[in-house]
């Protein structure tokens, strides 16, 4: 049975005069689950977000969030109510101490817990009477996080999360992700971090310039993606390769490398009635498949 | 909480623009006669010394300068800063956000166009000379009237344009083809000058001689000032709703 989407869009579009950052996306992001949103720098992974929360305006299509149209004013800032934001830079007022920003943010969510925010103060330990522009990035992503996370949003959407932290701030961020997400809050984020994604997302989307290259499931990919390298003792034919499955073909002398993304005992079947000397398959990992996905160039 | 926010991003300017106007009508107040000279080879009465030197001289061009400056700020400047995510995906609408600070600025600017009506008459009974409350009150009115326009011309700048030189930059040039414009005869006619309007000069209501304002406070005059920065906070709205962050 297919899950609710929490984010679904519609040809969404977002160009910046002739240069179109986001193209026609068509995206579906499944409620409860945790997605990762991975694409290069500049692949149009913020656009996409900001114009999912209304601080961007597509240029055509359209986009719902938690059931509301993210065009309509009044349906977006009802959807804001449910979904926590937090931004790639985690910047935040710097002129005011962490517990006025605490006491600020609070006022606009009746849903928020006071018990659970209690909780989050003393696990990250963040000084109420230090101004936000004294703390470190790590700090300032943590306070970020009890913002969103105090009052248990449906929706937890993060641009690049873990974009400046140090290994152990990255870790303890994951581990409150997964946390969140087994609260049954769901999780969209973006990253340019395979490891990070691979870490807890369980469906992931590949953007490439503008455009939705990918949408997989991680649980899937692991099943089905193989890596097929064979080894002919003649130059073979490329074009016999084009199999159903069989998602990228690279050919180098005699050896063939094959990347198949289901159907891979069929796909076996065929390759070793053309009469290889050697047939390996191997497992595929998220980082082989974002690099075929996009359009890297790397080999 | 809005509110809160908004006196928190602007408190400094406004401290500061209340700090310098206070300086200035002590000094203006107290040293008066040192003061006097240098703004007339002929003596001068007190009452107006007063209003060369505060309600149409040196206090009302700084006090244009910080209402222009207390209108900057907002989500072009958060957007600079990297807050504008934060506060854009609160759940209010831009139109509150735009609203509450323009509010905000307008009681400051209120603030900043009473402080001489509070100081200079005590100051000068301090001094041993004597200036109304009542005429002072009365500038004090045409004051925020005009800030209010001036303050929304800064605001709306500050709207349209990022970075840190050029909303001030703007608005200045803005403020200062205004008042070129409002210079020709045709805008005289209409009498559209925001700079008259709050010294008194050339108008019916006011008696250069005495440098006093001799009837009633000219609500008509002041109301289509006020009218129109109620007009540019409307367009400050659209604006923003419109804006990309």
């Amino acid at each position: 049975m297919s899950r609710p989407f929490a984010i679904e869009t519609h040809g969404l579009t977002k160009k910046f005069g002739k240069f179109a950052a986001v193209r026609t996306l068509d995206l579906g992001v499944a409620a409860n689950r945790t997605t990762g949103f991975l694409g290069r720098n500049g692949a149009g992974k913020s656009t996409t977000i900001k114009m999912l929360l209304g601080m961007t305006h597509p240029t055509s299509g359209n986009a719902t969030v938690l059931g509301r149209t993210v065009t309509d004013e009044r349906a977006n800032r009802e959807m804001r109510r449910n979904i926590a934001y937090v931004g790639e830079d985690k910047q935040l007022y710097r002129y005011m101490t962490v517990d006025q920003l605490i006491r600020f943010t609070r006022s606009f969510y009746s849903d928020w817990e006071p018990e659970f925010h209690q909780r989050l103060l003393k696990k990250y330990q963040l000084p109420l009477d230090r101004k936000v522009k004294a703390l470190s990035k790590g700090m300032r992503t943590k306070l970020a996080l009890l913002l969103a996370l105090s009052r248990r949003p449906q929706l937890l959407i993060l641009d690049e999360p873990g974009e400046g932290l140090d290994p152990v701030a990255i870790e303890e961020l994951l581990q409150d992700l997964v946390a969140a997400a087994g609260n049954g809050t769901t999780i969209f984020f973006s990253s340019h971090q395979i490891s990070e994604v691979e870490r807890i997302a369980e469906q992931v989307c590949i953007l490439d310039e503008g455009e939705l290259v990918a949408d997989l499931s991680l649980e899937d990919m692991r099943k089905d993606y193989r890596r097929i390298t064979l080894g002919f003792s003649d130059e073979p034919e490329p074009r016999r390769f084009s199999l159903p499955g069989v998602r990228n073909i690279q050919i180098s002398g005699r050896q063939v490398t094959l990347v198949a993304s289901g159907n891979s005992d069929a796909i076996l079947e065929i390759v070793r009635d053309m009469g290889p000397v050697s047939v390996d398959v191997a497992p595929i990992g998220l980082r082989e498949v974002f690099l075929d996905t996009v359009k890297t160039g790397v080999a | 909480m809005l509110w809160y926010k908004a006196w928190r991003e602007s408190q400094g300017t406004f401290l500061m623009s209340a700090a310098a106007v206070s300086l200035l009508c002590l000094a203006f107040a107290l040293l008066h006669k040192e003061a006097s000279g240098g703004i007339s080879n002929e003596p001068l009465t007190y009452a107006v010394y007063i209003w060369k030197i505060v309600y149409r001289g040196y206090l009302r061009e700084v006090f244009v300068i910080l209402v222009l400056l207390l209108g900057m700020g907002g989500l072009m400047r958060e957007r600079d800063n990297g807050t504008a995510g934060f506060t854009v995906t609160l759940p209010v609408s831009r139109r509150r956000l735009v609203l509450v600070r323009a509010a905000t600025g307008l009681l400051e600017v209120l603030g900043l166009a009473w402080l001489p009506a509070v100081l200079i008459p005590s100051l000068s009974a301090a001094a041993g000379e004597s200036y109304p409350y009542a005429q002072a009150c009365q500038f004090a009115l045409l004051w925020a009237a005009g800030g209010s326009f001036i303050f929304m011309i800064g605001f709306l700048s500050s709207c349209i344009f990022a970075g840190p030189y050029t909303p001030p930059i703007a608005g200045f040039l803005a403020l200062m083809a205004y008042s070129l414009l409002s210079d020709l005869p045709v805008a005289e006619r209409y009498s559209l000058d925001v700079h008259d309007l709050m010294s008194g000069t050339g108008r019916p209501w006011f008696e250069l001689s005495t440098a006093r304002l001799i009837s009633p406070v000219p609500w008509i005059p002041a109301a289509v000032f006020v009218l129109i920065a109620s007009a540019f906070i409307g367009l400050a709205c659209g604006i923003t709703r419109k804006q990309d962050f």
